[in-house]
């Protein structure tokens, strides 16, 4: 017998014990998911688990317990591979967070790759992870920094989209990389990464693909995608903070000089010279955050149960209400939605608008005493706010763990604020 | 009434709100009914920068005592301003620069001061500080200077303003018809413009007024603007003429 959505749904949020906080005496609606997510049982077990079973330094000593971290750590890498579709270990790097994985390839890319004259091509609708580190590259490197810009930017619409019809003109000789973003953290909108990635290699340009958003809100093949480089964060799905990834086509990795020296990701060294540790540890100086990277284990097989067999059917058709019931209310006079889709497959539950002459700050500091979390400002996404003409936003970021309900209480809290504020 | 008297004060309105929503309507309504801060005053320069709203803040001293306007383009935030500000009014700069204030924490909006929020209160309370700190200032170095001093600053102040149109300064261009120091060291300015109809008349006052202003040892300034006689060309001192190719 097929059960409720209801009960499966009760039973996903079962296993996230911060969704039943209460805050400012209200029950907690966490709507800020693209910023980071809340975790599962089996992330907070494994995470306490392994401060007492699993802690000793990774890949150099004999003992048990560092087998038994270091199986860890490569078995989240495992995991890590399978989930993404790559071919092999080699090709999963783990950092810091979608950040440092940006810069990683950001500095090392363009100390080898990209010279005076060149040029470097972001995206429009990027956030600042995927635009500061190329200008500072650029500027090491005596490049420039060039943009795709989005429909706001060329006139051809209010939805942020990013214009890829520009894209033709812009991919000249001069192009060494093309850093482009999967799913936007404002607009909520899926690019045309597959059709990018192709315009991009046909003139024998690579892609970097920032998966921030991208690998909670949709299924990754990086093979399938054939993108050179993907970079996420851990914590934005359900891991612990201070993890990142970055995915890289084997030669290109290999090409790269390394970007950080230190412990483990060498062979031999000697005080005149050292020759690097094969991938991926050749990018992995240091010891690395072990314990957070493991944490990928069961983070990862957390979305995996919320993407598949009943539960993942029951996920989807929440979210598919969620995204209606959102784009209706959010289409009210008065409310300028940013990212309004023109198909619905195009849009995630990152809903991020203004409503007429209120400040997005005062309406989150009210929703905050009703118990509703959303962000309110930037976003670390102010190009893009700022070509819509704003310096600041609201945005609620939903997770497959949110509820229809909770969208109503937003809406119904978001209607109380704006009456105070009018 | 003294600054720790008017926080107690506003520490008791609040005390008799006993939920947040209600803090907030009050907070809000507050914010709505204060009074508009003149567009002149808003400039950039009055801005205080925080990531979520913009908060201008402007002071002015009147006997001794100073006097703040405000605004924000967030309207808690303006709220909580005028808090703020019904505390400090009227008060001296060293009233100002000893308070240690308490009273947002304690009506329970503290988390409206932590750096994070970054509504600009935080920078806002250092602002009023400073302001306290530069009028203090101000009014001590006032002793230090002779009226023969100010009315030499006063010039020299003058001499850092351009005209929008011509790159010599109002002083060598002989827009300033006179210059009055009193013994109280506030200054009367009459000037002219290089034309009646100059579009950019109400800028180079501005200018003007902000640069006396600021000379070291003028007390306030007083600027008249006056088309009698017209401005010609020999006004201009030598320098202005050499600068300009007339000579």
């Amino acid at each position: 017998m097929k059960r409720a959505r209801q009960d499966i749904i009760s039973e996903v949020r079962a296993k996230v014990p911060a969704l039943n906080l209460r805050m400012n005496g209200e029950p907690l609606v966490y709507l800020d998911n693209a910023a980071t997510t809340q975790k599962p049982s089996q992330v907070l077990d494994f995470l306490g688990d392994a401060f007492v079973i699993r802690n000793a330094n990774v890949h150099r000593s004999m003992y048990e317990l560092s087998d038994l971290s270091t199986t860890a750590y490569e078995s989240a890498r495992e995991k890590t591979r399978s989930f993404i579709n790559a071919p092999s270990r080699e090709n999963v790097i783990f950092t810091s967070g979608t950040t440092a994985s940006i810069n990683l390839v950001a500095s090392c890319f363009c100390q080898k790759f990209v010279g005076r004259g060149d040029v470097i091509l972001i995206e429009g609708d990027s956030h600042h992870s995927n635009i500061v580190p190329w200008q500072i590259a650029a500027q090491k490197a005596g490049a420039e920094v060039k943009v795709i810009p989005t429909d706001v930017m060329t006139g051809g619409g209010r939805s942020g989209r990013v214009a890829v019809d520009e894209l033709e003109s812009l991919l000249s000789d001069k192009v060494k990389i093309l850093a482009i973003t999967q799913i936007s953290n404002i607009t909520g909108l899926h690019n045309p990464v597959g059709e990018i990635i192709s315009a991009a290699h046909s003139k024998g340009i690579p892609v970097l693909v920032d998966g921030a958003q991208g690998i909670v809100h949709s299924p990754v093949d990086v093979q399938a995608m054939d993108c050179d480089f993907y970079a996420f964060s851990a914590h934005k799905i359900y891991g612990a903070t201070g993890v990142g990834v970055l995915y890289g086509k084997k030669d290109l990795l290999e090409a790269l000089p390394p970007y950080m020296g230190g412990g483990d990701m060498v062979e031999t060294v000697t005080y005149q010279k050292t020759t690097y540790a094969p991938l991926p540890l050749k990018f992995e100086a240091g010891t690395p955050n072990f314990i957070g990277a493991s944490s990928l284990l069961p983070a990862l097989e957390f979305a995996e149960y919320l993407r598949n067999g009943e539960t993942g059917e029951a996920v989807k058709e929440e979210e598919k209400e969620i995204i209606a019931y959102m784009l209706d209310k959010l289409s009210a006079p008065g409310i300028e939605l940013y990212g309004k889709p023109s198909a619905k497959e195009e849009k995630t539950p990152i809903f991020t608008f203004n409503i007429e002459s209120i400040n997005a700050g005062d309406l989150a500091q009210l929703l905050d005493k009703m118990g509703v979390a959303v962000r309110s400002g930037m976003m670390c996404a102010e190009p893009l706010l700022n070509s819509f003409g704003v310096t600041s936003a609201l945005r609620a970021s939903f997770a497959p763990y949110n509820t229809l309900e909770e969208a109503r209480v937003f809406i119904k809290c978001l209607e109380r604020a704006r009456m105070m504020l009018s | 009434m003294t600054i720790k008297e008017i926080e107690q004060q506003i520490v008791e309105e609040f005390s008799l709100f006993d939920n947040w929503m209600d803090k907030y309507q009050y907070i809000i309504d507050l914010g709505k009914s204060m009074p508009v801060i003149d567009e002149a005053r808003k400039k950039d320069e009055n801005l205080i920068k925080g990531c979520q709203s913009r908060v201008w803040l402007d002071c002015r001293e009147e006997d001794g005592k100073l006097y703040f306007s405000a605004d924000s383009d967030a309207i808690i935030t303006k709220g909580i301003i005028s808090l703020l500000i019904r505390v400090y009014d009227g008060h001296t700069p060293d009233e100002i620069l000893e308070s240690e204030i308490d009273f947002i924490d304690t009506i329970g909006l503290r988390s409206n001061l932590s750096p994070t929020r970054a509504n600009g209160l935080v920078s806002m309370m250092k602002q009023i500080k400073l302001y306290a700190l530069a009028f203090k200032e101000k009014q001590a170095s006032g002793d230090k200077y002779s009226v023969e001093d100010v009315q030499k600053n006063v010039i020299r102040a003058l001499k850092q303003v351009f005209d929008p149109e011509i790159p010599v300064n109002v002083y060598d261009l002989g827009l300033i018809y006179e210059i009055k120091v009193g013994e109280d060291k506030n200054v009367f300015i009459k000037m002219t413009m290089t034309s009646p109809t100059c579009p950019m008349a109400e800028d180079v006052v501005n200018d003007v007024n902000n640069a006396v202003s600021d000379a070291p040892g003028v007390k306030g300034v007083q600027i008249e603007l006056t088309f009698e006689p017209e401005w010609d060309e020999s006004r201009m001192s030598e320098e202005a003429r050499l600068e300009l190719g007339l000579m």
